[in-house]
């Protein structure tokens, strides 16, 4: 066989490989929904400590949730919204939305109608704009945004997203900076976290949680006590399962939602993943080993 | 000449760099005042540097289309769809961007507007990094190789991480340890502690590298954001 | 001879064979059919909103898949496509959100003449600013725009020192010591016993390796001096704990990219497909 010959074989075996892998991902990923094995998993603490503070909140207090997220991380963040946004409406807390991205603010909505509906099913809550909730929208400045949120918060937004005013809104009684807050969320795709720690939370004392991608994650732990700049946070599918697992726990009924019906094809993948991981660096070592015996 | 376009805007770099500082520090009231006011400024300035965005967006297209290069007919669709999304989000009845739209033109044109975001844009842009997922497994597949020391406990550590982050972890655990926390526990010594240990020192380092940054362009060392000539 | 290339260039072979073409054209008549099966013309007639729309993003969705096997026309019309309609959404956005709300209602819609005069007196500066702002595309005018860049970086990066100090050293290096201050506290547990080592031995030497670590990664990335014997054997463990780190975001990346194929293949079953939940 010729050198040009060698170089075609290698990319055809090459090229096979990448669609095989391709198609096993694939099936690791559907079959799981066609068995629907029961997989439960216990919540990490970091959950559980995010879910605490929301849960201790009393009726009536204030809570932003930071919607730093586009559609194009939404399968891992939208879940974690509305199970974090059922439980402010369940406890009766009003959430206070807003965006640095132009690109969520219809996510941001549906978010808000689907767990509203959610809400009125499950505990017969009825939530209504203006009064139970905010959605403030969005506006310019990031870092510059927080810290304008800090000193003057209805300043900042003077009006909603469905142009009400915000200076004599009944959902925002009593909040006239980040200072109010009884406690803040960030949902983040990318660095926003950092950027609402340093000029938010740092800046104006209020207490701040975070749900991020699990890209972000491994970034956050030098933020969680002991330093204490953040005191918990959800980090990615897995995190928003952990969050619905722990308020379906508190309900007494089954756990279920969007995020636990992704863990079994989430455990499929990463199962598969390691074994073919394992099965190439088995044989690279017999390789050697064998290479070794004939030399 | 060379004072207007060079000195006045180092100058104007210099004093609000100065006065950005001493706001962190000075607690008198006025202090809390011109943070406010000039915070706010941004909010005004970022949206017409939004509009910066799109013109380059255009721009390109727009040149690809008139100079007939490589792929230009594709340009033609990012028009359609900017256009079409600019129109019925913008509408209202022929009146355009200066008025609301009234009740029923509302309906309409946002169940538009919503339509496009809805079933085109979030597909598209959520598909789009999904992608990634099997460019990630093919590359894992084929470059993973524990070679020496440190490509081993990378490798281990992403193997006890993907794990240890998957409920049927629990499950194998209890099986092989008799235990179902040990992948767990493995996972969470690694992130809070290696894994700590360096995002900490990487931390350190990016922070002291943009304060030094930052007095650079304060006293007009740095001068890229200014563009050129 | 160059190494071959392990990952084909699609481009360099454009040319779709007539079976590819035929097995192409199959997919999509098989979608069509597939698509009307499970939406039914009823669903289309009671509510084209959502269900043409479904189809349509399952399309698209299946498109933009089609990129695993190969670049393709209908790859790059959603691609351009998608990038069309994110452009209109971000400028309709910005104009209601951000300039209508800022300047242009305040402006010329002010309710009173108190309102007007309060908008020119806290908003002259920053839309002259921000009309300064996009000049920067002119070649002529562009240098008016370094006014207003000077301003916003200007005061971001005063600001940025003194909250970056605070938060990303201060702070840090606070946390990183703590740990061994706090050992004091816990002087009347007897030594050795298990309470005293989960209450004090085990945290300390946990904190040990963050903070060995942690010097050992900022010494790696230090090049002005040359890591030689015991600075060269500090920046390799450096390097040990990168790897470990690195590890460890690889596995979460790997979790995060496979969330996102979920949610697509969630939405393809249970919206499309319309299999039960």
């Amino acid at each position: 066989m010729n050198a040009s010959q060698t170089q075609s074989k290698k990319l055809r075996q090459a090229g096979i490989v990448r669609r095989v892998i391709f198609v096993l991902v694939a099936v690791a990923v559907i079959v799981p929904y066609i068995l629907k094995p029961n997989l439960p998993g216990e919540p990490n603490h970091w959950a559980e400590e995010v879910y605490k503070r929301v849960d201790t909140l009393k009726p009536g207090s204030h809570m932003m949730l930071a919607f730093n997220f586009e559609p194009s991380s939404g399968a891992e963040l939208y879940p974690m919204v509305r199970v974090v946004l059922m439980h402010c409406f369940k406890k009766g807390v009003v959430p206070v939305l807003m965006t640095h991205y132009t690109n969520a603010l219809n996510l941001m909505k549906q978010v808000v109608a689907e767990s509203a509906t959610q809400a009125k099913k499950k505990w017969g809550k009825d939530v209504q704009p203006g009064k139970d909730y905010v959605i403030l929208g969005y506006r310019p400045g990031d870092e510059m945004l927080i810290v304008n949120m800090g000193e003057n918060l209805k300043g900042a937004f003077d009006k909603d997203l469905d142009n009400r005013l915000t200076q004599n809104m009944p959902a925002l009684k009593g909040v006239n900076s980040l200072r109010d807050l009884d406690l803040a969320m960030d949902f983040a795709s990318s660095g926003t976290t950092q950027m609402w720690i340093a000029y938010g939370s740092d800046k104006f004392g209020f207490p701040l949680v975070a749900g991020t991608t699990a890209v972000q994650a491994p970034d956050l732990y030098i933020y969680l006590p002991p330093s204490g700049q953040l005191k918990g946070f959800l980090g990615g599918l897995r995190g928003a399962a952990d969050y619905e697992t722990l308020l379906c726990r508190s309900d007494n009924v089954a756990v279920e939602g969007p995020a636990n019906k992704g863990m079994p094809s989430q455990s499929a993948v990463h199962v598969m993943l390691v074994l073919l991981i394992l099965g190439a660096n088995v044989r690279m070592i017999y390789g050697k080993f064998a290479g070794k015996r004939k030399v | 000449m060379i004072f207007k376009k060079a000195t006045i805007p180092l100058i104007i770099v210099f004093v609000m760099g100065v006065l950005g500082f001493a706001t962190q520090y000075v607690p008198h009231p006025a202090s809390a005042t011109v943070t406010e006011e000039i915070t706010s400024w941004f909010k005004v300035i970022g949206g017409f540097g939004l509009f910066i965005g799109a013109y380059s967006l255009i721009h390109m297209h727009l040149t690809r289309i008139k100079r007939r290069m490589e792929g230009w007919g594709y340009s033609m669709f990012t028009f359609i769809g900017a256009a079409f999304m600019i129109f019925v989000g913008l509408y209202n009845g022929g009146d355009g961007p200066l008025r609301e739209a009234s009740s029923q033109e509302q309906v309409t044109q946002k169940m538009m507007f919503d339509w496009g975001y809805q079933y085109v844009f979030v597909p598209c842009t959520a598909t789009i990094f999904s992608i990634l997922a099997f460019f990630m497994a093919s590359a894992a597949f084929r470059t993973f190789r524990a070679r020496n020391l440190a490509a081993g406990l990378l490798l281990v550590a992403a193997l006890i991480v993907m794990l240890g982050r998957v409920p049927v972890s629990e499950w194998f655990s209890l099986q092989v340890f008799g235990d179902k926390g040990v992948f767990d526990t493995a996972t969470d010594f690694i992130m809070e502690g290696p894994n700590l240990a360096a995002k900490r020192g990487i931390t350190l380092g990016i922070s002291l590298g943009a304060i030094s940054q930052a007095l650079r362009i304060l006293f007009g060392i740095e001068r890229s954001y200014m563009g050129g000539d | 001879m160059p190494e071959p290339e392990l990952i084909p260039d699609s481009t360099q072979n454009n040319r779709w064979s007539p079976i590819e073409m035929g097995v192409l054209a199959t997919m999509v008549v098989v979608f069509l059919a597939v698509s009307l099966w499970r939406q039914t013309v009823e669903g289309i007639a009671h509510n084209p909103y959502d269900t043409i729309g479904i189809i349509v993003a399952a399309g698209l969705t299946l498109i933009m898949y089609s990129f695993l096997y190969r670049d393709n026309p209908l790859f790059k019309i959603a691609e351009n496509l998608y990038v069309g309609i994110s452009l209109g959404y971000a400028t309709v956005m910005g104009w209601r959100e951000a300039l209508r709300p800022e300047v242009f209602d305040p402006l010329f819609r002010a309710p009173t003449e108190t309102v007007l005069y309060d908008t020119l007196l806290h908003r002259s500066v920053p839309i002259i600013l921000g009309i300064l702002l996009v000049t920067r595309l002119s070649r002529k005018y562009g240098w008016l725009s370094r006014y207003s860049f000077g301003m916003l970086i200007g005061w971001g990066s005063g600001m940025g020192i003194a909250i970056t100090t605070h938060t990303f050293i201060l702070k840090q290096l606070e946390t990183a010591i703590g740990p061994f201050q706090g050992a004091g506290q816990h002087a009347a547990v007897v030594p050795f016993s298990w309470p005293w080592m989960t209450a004090v031995a085990l945290p300390i030497l946990l904190a040990g390796i963050v903070m060995i670590g942690t010097v050992a990664v900022l010494w790696y990335f230090f090049f002005s001096v040359e890591h030689k014997r015991a600075g060269g054997a500090l920046s390799k463990l450096g390097i040990l704990f990168l790897m470990v780190s690195f590890g460890a975001s690889f596995g979460y990346t790997v979790m995060g990219r496979v969330s996102l194929l979920i949610g697509r293949v969630q939405f393809l079953l249970f919206d499309w497909l319309k299999i039960p939940r």
